[in-house]
């Protein structure tokens, strides 16, 4: 494999910030197509760096900013992985429900997302179900993802997977929860496609409900 | 001598000592610059306009919210009507008297559950599943019992009741099984109003309220240095109705507070300081209580450690600060992040309650949290009232003075006698030494006679004992059909909000 796609990984894993952007304009100028940099430089460190975080070697602010450095390079990569028709990982749009503004968790989701390649719509908190409904309208994403810490904000959960089925919009995409309360049983119950109980498994999860 | 503290022993009580002064008025000070010069983002007009009433600056005004900078004065004037010493006295025994009296100043201390957690460990099956109004009845029964537990916060959220109205039923539960004060919480404002009324006629009007509340109400602002609608309009009805308020932020080091444990500190203070100003402006006189759950995030899991060492130590740096304030404090101890009543679970709560104690904390919950305040364990509950006697006992100190030198004694037993038989060990042995009905000192043999019985077990069967003792009902038939109107009208009035689906049980 060419150097400079070793370099790249590293750089994700090091959470190069500072060099990725130069390593990226120099693997396109080798005449490596932006797909390859993308799966062989790129997404090889960020599965790198989730390994490690797995086994406990990597912690969360170090995954940060494995994430930081591949946003730094997708934002050079994705204008052309999108002239060449390159279909993006998904785009994942994000929320804490109506009622709440504990947003720590669903920040966290949003990052180790992009870091899993998605593109991320973050709607921020105390968001209404009208608010979800238009913004899938508008952004078409190909998940949600809503966040809750309160009992109380909960149910808004299963409010907004209701006006979803009212909008007609519930079969464009899929539904993801979580937040401290939320259990697997609770996303059964009001209908969401998944439930998972930390940031980088939710990142995980999106992943593979749009494969 | 010391003349420090605690409301068991006046004096010679051994303390621990986290900040000096100049550090606690550095961080003092520097929470007054980000309150003036950051600002705080408040969620709520009302709020907003009474600030910018009372002086603030009010910049950034948005549909849902404002940027609220307050200039430092505003805080001196505040803290010169903000009670220092603040009551909250238990409901009414049969005979009419409020026993459970909770006197909160700088140097008493009072420990007490915590509230709301959306499971709990089965006290027969020991099975971790969703709480019910049993649960926080039982809980409550169990905090009635234990004599060292001042106070109670529901221990669990009572989810076979309505999500929109579930605070009263709660509210109602506690009071079927405890006369101790209460820390409620509240859905929202309409749910507040219902248990202050709950409250007037369990002490038989408001007169009996105003001479001391019965229960004061949780309210936590959002960290990083937000408060939301909620939060806002309860502090402001708090105000109006003389409820004593606990304005706790929950901040969280390298996640939603700066990673180092003074920057989260400042923080904290700051996010307490708006709601210290805010309440005096509505009301002089309002009664406040700050403190709060601070601790640093795990950055392998990303959860709020309970257990850590670092939530004691910003628990007790905390305490020190609210000292040299005077203001009434909540602290925190007696919980854990184990998922079962464990060795894990013991540990950190020997350690976070003995750092509260030797610090004097005022208002000291969460006995009884075990998986980062998402679950109550009732034998976590029985276990810590042991830990924080045994931790009372090291506070009594050793008084050093003639008598207890025991020189003549000394004299007349001499070299090779013995203690044993005489009058000054058998006047003395039972106050000098403590013990517990759960602490095992048996030598072996008389151990494995009665059943090997590893702690765990001893525990399990001590709360079992209290949960199956009877107990006359603490509320009359009469009163516990007015008290439970209030509940069903409530669900009456929000039967259209709940999902179809069976949300929790």
């Amino acid at each position: 494999m060419s150097e400079i796609l070793v370099q790249l990984s590293e750089a994700i894993i090091d959470g190069n910030v500072e060099d990725i952007v130069d390593l990226t304009e120099e693997a396109l100028d080798d005449g490596i197509p932006a797909q390859e940099v993308l799966n062989k430089g790129l997404m090889a460190g960020m599965d790198h760096v989730g390994a490690e975080f797995k086994a406990g070697n990597m912690f969360v602010p170090e995954v940060l900013r494995s994430a930081k450095a591949m946003q730094a390079s997708m934002d050079l990569l994705r204008p052309i992985l999108a002239e060449a028709g390159v279909k993006h990982t998904g785009k994942l749009l994000l929320g804490t429900v109506k009622g709440d503004l504990h947003d720590i968790g669903k920040n966290l989701v949003g990052m180790m997302a992009e870091g899993a390649g998605f593109e991320v719509k973050d709607l921020g908190k105390d968001i209404t179900p009208d608010q979800f409904v238009s913004a899938i309208k508008e952004y078409q994403p190909d998940v949600i993802g809503m966040s809750a810490l309160l009992t109380t904000t909960m149910r808004v959960m299963g409010h907004t997977i209701k006006a979803l089925e009212e909008a007609g919009l519930r079969d464009r995409v899929k539904v993801i929860v979580g937040g401290a309360p939320v259990t697997q049983e609770f996303a059964n119950q009001i209908g969401a496609d998944g439930y998972a109980p930390n940031a980088a498994s939710a990142a995980e999860l999106a992943r593979k409900l749009v494969s | 001598m010391q003349v420090r503290k605690n409301n068991y022993t006046v004096n010679m009580t051994p303390t621990m000592q986290v900040l000096t002064e100049n550090q606690i008025e550095a961080i003092y000070y520097a929470a007054l610059a980000v309150l003036s010069e950051t600002g705080v983002r408040v969620y709520d007009k009302e709020g907003w306009d009474l600030a910018h009433q009372g002086g603030a600056v009010v910049e950034d005004v948005q549909a849902d919210s404002a940027l609220v900078k307050m200039p430092s004065w505003m805080v001196d004037k505040a803290r010169a009507t903000l009670p220092q010493r603040i009551r909250v006295i238990g409901t009414p025994d049969g005979d009419g008297k409020r026993k459970y009296n909770m006197d909160l100043y700088k140097n008493t201390m009072y420990f007490g559950t915590g509230s709301d957690t959306p499971f709990t460990i089965d006290p027969y099956t020991q099975v971790r599943r969703r709480a019910t109004y049993k649960d926080v009845r039982n809980l409550a029964k169990l905090a009635e019992a234990l004599p060292n537990v001042d106070f109670f916060m529901s221990l669990g959220i009572t989810q076979d009741t309505a999500v929109g109205t579930y605070d009263r039923w709660q509210y109602l539960a506690m009071l079927e099984a405890t006369n101790k004060p209460i820390n409620i919480t509240a859905v929202d404002i309409e749910g507040l109003k219902d248990q202050l009324e709950m409250a007037y006629i369990r002490l038989g009007g408001k007169e009996e309220w105003k001479k001391a509340p019965c229960f004061s109400l949780y309210n936590e602002p959002v960290s990083p240095l937000s408060h939301s609608e909620e939060v806002i309009q309860k502090l402001l009805f708090c105000a109006d109705n003389d409820i004593p308020i606990v304005y706790t932020p929950c901040p969280l080091a390298g996640a939603t507070a700066p990673a180092t444990l003074a920057g989260l500190m400042v923080q904290a203070l700051t996010e307490s300081l708006f709601g210290i100003v805010l309440s005096q402006l509505r009301k002089p006189g309002c009664q406040v209580i700050i403190g709060g759950l601070m601790s640093a995030m795990d950055m392998q899991t990303a959860v709020y450690p309970y257990g850590s060492p670092e939530m004691a130590l910003l628990s007790a740096g905390y305490t020190e600060i609210t000292k040299w304030m005077r203001v009434p404090e909540y602290e925190t101890a007696g919980c854990s992040d184990a998922k079962c009543f464990d060795e894990q679970a013991c540990m950190e709560a020997a350690i976070n309650i003995s750092t509260a104690a030797m610090i004097g904390g005022n208002m000291i919950h969460d006995i009884g949290y075990i998986e980062q305040g998402l679950c109550s364990s009732p034998h976590m509950l029985v276990a810590s009232d042991e830990i924080i006697s045994r931790t009372k006992r090291i506070l009594r100190g050793i008084p050093v003075n003639a008598d207890t030198q025991a020189l003549d004694v000394l004299d007349q037993v001499g070299p090779g006698g013995h203690f044993l038989g005489h009058d000054h060990t058998y006047n003395r042995f039972k106050t000098e030494n403590w013990r517990s009905a759960l602490t095992d000192r048996q030598v072996y043999a008389d151990w494995e006679t009665s059943g090997c019985k590893d702690y765990q077990q001893r525990v399990q069967e001590r709360m079992v004992e209290i949960l199956e003792a009877d107990a006359a009902p603490l509320l009359e038939p009469k009163m516990y059909q007015e008290l439970r109107r209030i509940c069903e009208l409530a669900d009456a009035r929000h039967k259209d909000e709940e999902l179809d689906v069976q949300m929790f049980v």
